[in-house]
């Protein structure tokens, strides 16, 4: 067994840091517990903030602190997101529960165990696991203390007073256990004083003593965890389970009036949803975004509570810097009806699959994906419908002959990847350019429509385009349909040139009883 | 040193022998300078393209662009005084061939609705067609509505639909996206009227990564104004299913005839030999003939 312990020193600091606007995080910031300074980020530190300082000592030494209290549920969804990290390097990863009984109030958990014994092999080693652990774990933006022991416990301890420990050898983890202040025990915090009255300072010193009378005066608990730090009782642990659908909360500190401080927000839940995903080797199709209001924001009854966004991908994802892209170009669309004060990201449409092979040189495969993120990148941008493909329709009636609709990202580079690797050799069916006819049979179409005709100008009963004369070249090729849906057009239609040699597409409706106002009109352009 | 060949030891290695060691620089740069760098040429000569071009499918346009078809890698400019003059046909032929080597060929603010079945008919694979529509909303499906178009005859007002058209940087966005991801064949965009050159430059510089032609079609009083393209053509009627053809700028001498390349038809051979005698003759004539006898025609 090897336990390689990530202890989090300034987890709750971080996870209170991660709630301000960026520009903030750089500012002087401390955690108070009744109106004593808990933890302070280094800013703060440089101007003389310490824990245990009062409140009102703290502000006069820095009068720009900001401050808040820690909250036990925020520091457990960031910890759970190192977990998450975690999960991708070894199966069995749990979470040490805190010990810091103080008071009615239980601290939150802030360290979190691999057995990494059987994924050493496959890592190429203790040293290469820990480096690729380290670099996991750099977007969510902790302070790491790494420590690996024989025990998980004796890892979790060496993990809260040494950065950086290696205790492969059980005899080193128990010397450097020795060392350990005996304050680390967590049942032993309740008997600090008694402790330390009797002038027990390291653990070395709580071992010497009979175990019987350890057991009477302080409890049979610090035995037993001693026992299980030192590896003599056995220590089974639970390892956590993914949860089956990412939820993940973020109460930010200030309210956040524009959508590009949504996004920063957002930024570091999706290095969340991607430690979520890495871990089951996954990719997401959607994901849910809500953004939840400032309630009663200028009394208005009107305004909703959240505003609820849902990003679907054409390609299942887990690229931090494509999926970012696309949320930017959506939310710089949006508007936001009153600040958000809370975000939540919810994903549960996931697609498990093997991991892209990263390549060299372009294929086919990297191109359709680029292809793929550029149509996405396009949509998310100037919205789907602004991405269209064109299709032909069975109809006589020219206006309703091409349906232009939202195009499909993925039909598209389907279509595309199935012609490259069809034969690329495939006789062109349309390369007898040398014909001078228009093949018999095919009435010729303009390129460009107009939906509706145009009603031209008429001089002697005939037509003028632009006050110049039209001459009449073919036709008349009549159309007359659309009984059956309510748009009757009875029309006959002619290619027509103008003096420079363009040619146009007019038409001449016929003179019925319903329609008393025969004219000419301009349907299309030869392009 | 005994282990090097004796010529290694006589003069150090050189990566590439200058050309014609014995001539004098001055003849190499009279003859063929593009054997010092190929992006070397003389104003009298035709220029060399780095890449290889993509043939437009006219032989008397192909022998005048350099290289022998239209360029990849850098944007080429069509110049016209309106859309529906026969610059889908002129292109056509070089588009297709692309969509039938596997690439996407992208249309960028078409300045109006493009018929599915006129593109079939010139050889497109509609279905492999990619509209990026920024100017106006899209059509429901179906029930297509007005469109205010510049195609018109009547300078119709589009006021009612600016309220809809997204704002011109966004179209210029996109087709820098597309030109800069390098994985789409061919792109042909109607660039928004009286652009600022700056914004050309840009695109010019997108499309160094951008494997395929690229055509930007421009009005035409952007012909006064200088342009980062390499390649500038003036599109205009020449007749019935012929266009002329002006190169303003290209990477060689300038051409001083246009060229008139008979596109793919519309009309039947003859009612186009008709029509183009009385062409010839001169607009005069055209402004007289007020009547023809069509069933002789047809």
């Amino acid at each position: 067994m090897l336990w390689v312990a990530v202890h989090l020193p300034l987890l709750s600091l971080e996870s209170f840091a991660a709630t301000l606007p960026a520009a903030a995080a750089d500012q002087p910031l401390a955690l108070i517990d009744a109106h004593r300074i808990v933890s302070a980020n280094a800013p703060a530190q440089q101007l003389g903030v310490k824990p245990g300082l009062k409140r009102a000592t703290a502000l006069a030494l820095a009068p720009h602190l900001t401050l808040a209290q820690a909250d036990a549920r925020r520091d457990e969804e960031a910890l759970s997101a190192v977990a998450h990290t975690a999960l991708a390097f070894t199966p069995n990863v749990a979470i040490q529960p805190a010990n810091d009984a103080v008071g009615a109030e239980q601290a939150a958990p802030d360290t979190v165990l691999l057995e990494v014994q059987g994924s050493l092999r496959y890592f190429g080693g203790l040293q290469s696991l820990l480096q690729r652990l380290q670099r996991a774990l750099v977007p969510l933006g902790h302070r790491l203390h790494l420590a690996n022991a024989p025990t998980a416990l004796g890892a979790a301890l060496l993990a809260r007073v040494h950065s950086r420990f290696d205790g492969v050898d059980p005899m080193v983890m128990q010397r450097a256990l020795d060392a350990a202040p005996v304050w680390l025990l967590g049942p032993g915090r309740a008997h600090w004083e008694a402790l330390q009255g009797m002038g027990l300072r390291t653990l070395a010193d709580l071992r010497c003593l009979p175990r019987s009378g350890v057991a009477r005066r302080f409890s049979a608990a610090l035995l037993d965890e001693l026992d299980r730090a030192y590896g003599v009782a056995p220590d089974p642990r639970v390892s956590i389970v993914l949860p089956p659908a990412f939820e993940s909360r973020l109460e930010l500190f200030t309210r956040a009036d524009t959508t590009e401080q949504v996004l920063y927000g957002t930024g570091l839940l999706l290095d969340r949803l991607i430690a979520w995903l890495a871990a089951q080797h996954a990719f997401v199709c959607r994901f849910t975004l809500v953004m939840q209001h400032e309630p009663r924001w200028r009394r208005d009854s009107q305004t909703p509570r959240e505003t609820t966004f849902e990003l679907a991908l054409a390609e299942p994802s887990r690229d931090r810097a494509h999926l970012l892209v696309l949320l930017r170009e959506r939310l710089a669309r949006l508007v936001l009806p009153a600040p958000t004060l809370e975000l939540r990201l919810h994903a549960a449409d996931i697609a498990r699959r093997a991991p892209p092979n990263t390549e060299l040189f372009p294929t086919p495969r990297s191109e359709r994906e680029g292809l793929l993120r550029l149509i996405e990148r396009l949509q998310a941008r100037l919205g789907h419908e602004r991405v269209q493909c064109l299709a032909a329709v069975d109809d006589h009636r020219p206006e309703l002959a091409t349906v232009v609709r939202p195009a499909d990202a993925q039909a598209v580079c389907r279509a595309h990847a199935a012609v490259t690797t069809g034969s690329t050799a495939a006789a062109s069916p349309a390369d007898d350019d040398d014909s001078t006819e228009p093949a018999p049979g095919v009435k010729v179409r303009p390129v460009w429509l107009l939906n509706e005709g145009e009603p031209l100008h008429e001089r002697d009963s005939w037509p003028l385009l632009e006050g110049q004369p039209l001459q009449l070249l073919s036709g008349p090729e009549r159309i007359e349909s659309g009984w059956w849906d309510m748009r009757l057009v009875e029309r006959d239609y002619f290619i027509a040139q103008l003096p420079d040699g363009a040619l146009v597409w007019i038409y001449r409706t016929r003179q019925l009883a319903s329609n008393p106002r025969p004219g000419w009109f301009l349907q299309g352009r030869f392009g | 040193m005994d282990l090097l060949p004796p010529a290694a030891t006589a003069s150090p290695p050189r990566l590439a022998p200058p050309p014609a060691r014995d001539q004098p620089l001055r003849r190499v740069l009279r003859e063929a300078p593009h054997t010092l760098h190929p992006t070397l040429w003389l104003g009298h000569q035709m220029g060399r393209q780095a890449d290889t071009t993509c043939a437009s499918g006219f032989a008397a346009l192909d022998a005048q662009l350099p290289g022998g078809g239209w360029p990849r890698r850098v944007l080429s400019e069509l110049l016209l005084r309106q859309p529906g003059i026969g610059e889908i046909r002129l292109l056509s032929p070089c588009l297709t061939a692309i969509q039938r080597s596997g690439r996407l060929v992208m249309l960028f603010d078409p300045p109006a609705t493009l018929s599915a079945w006129a593109l079939a008919q010139l050889g497109f694979d509609v279905e492999q067609l990619l509209l990026i529509n920024t100017r106006t909303a899209q059509l429901p499906p179906g029930r297509p509505e007005a469109v205010a178009r510049p195609l018109g005859g009547r300078a119709r007002s589009d006021r009612g639909l600016s309220s809809e058209a997204l704002p011109s940087g966004d179209s210029l966005w996109a087709l820098e996206q597309a030109l800069k991801s390098g994985h789409v064949g061919a792109v042909l965009a109607w660039l928004p009227p009286r652009l600022r050159a700056e914004r050309l430059r840009r695109l010019q510089l997108a499309a160094h990564a951008h494997d395929g032609p690229a055509f930007v079609l421009r009005e035409m009083t952007a012909a006064e104004r200088p342009t980062a393209a390499p390649l500038r053509l003036a599109l205009r009627p020449a007749g019935a299913d012929a266009l002329g053809v002006r190169l303003l700028k290209r990477r060689g001498p300038p051409l001083e005839t246009p060229l008139r390349l008979a596109l793919p038809p519309v009309l039947s051979s003859s009612v186009r030999e008709h029509v183009r005698a009385r062409f010839d003759q001169g607009a005069a004539a055209l402004q007289g003939a007020t009547f023809i006898n069509l069933a002789s025609l047809l």
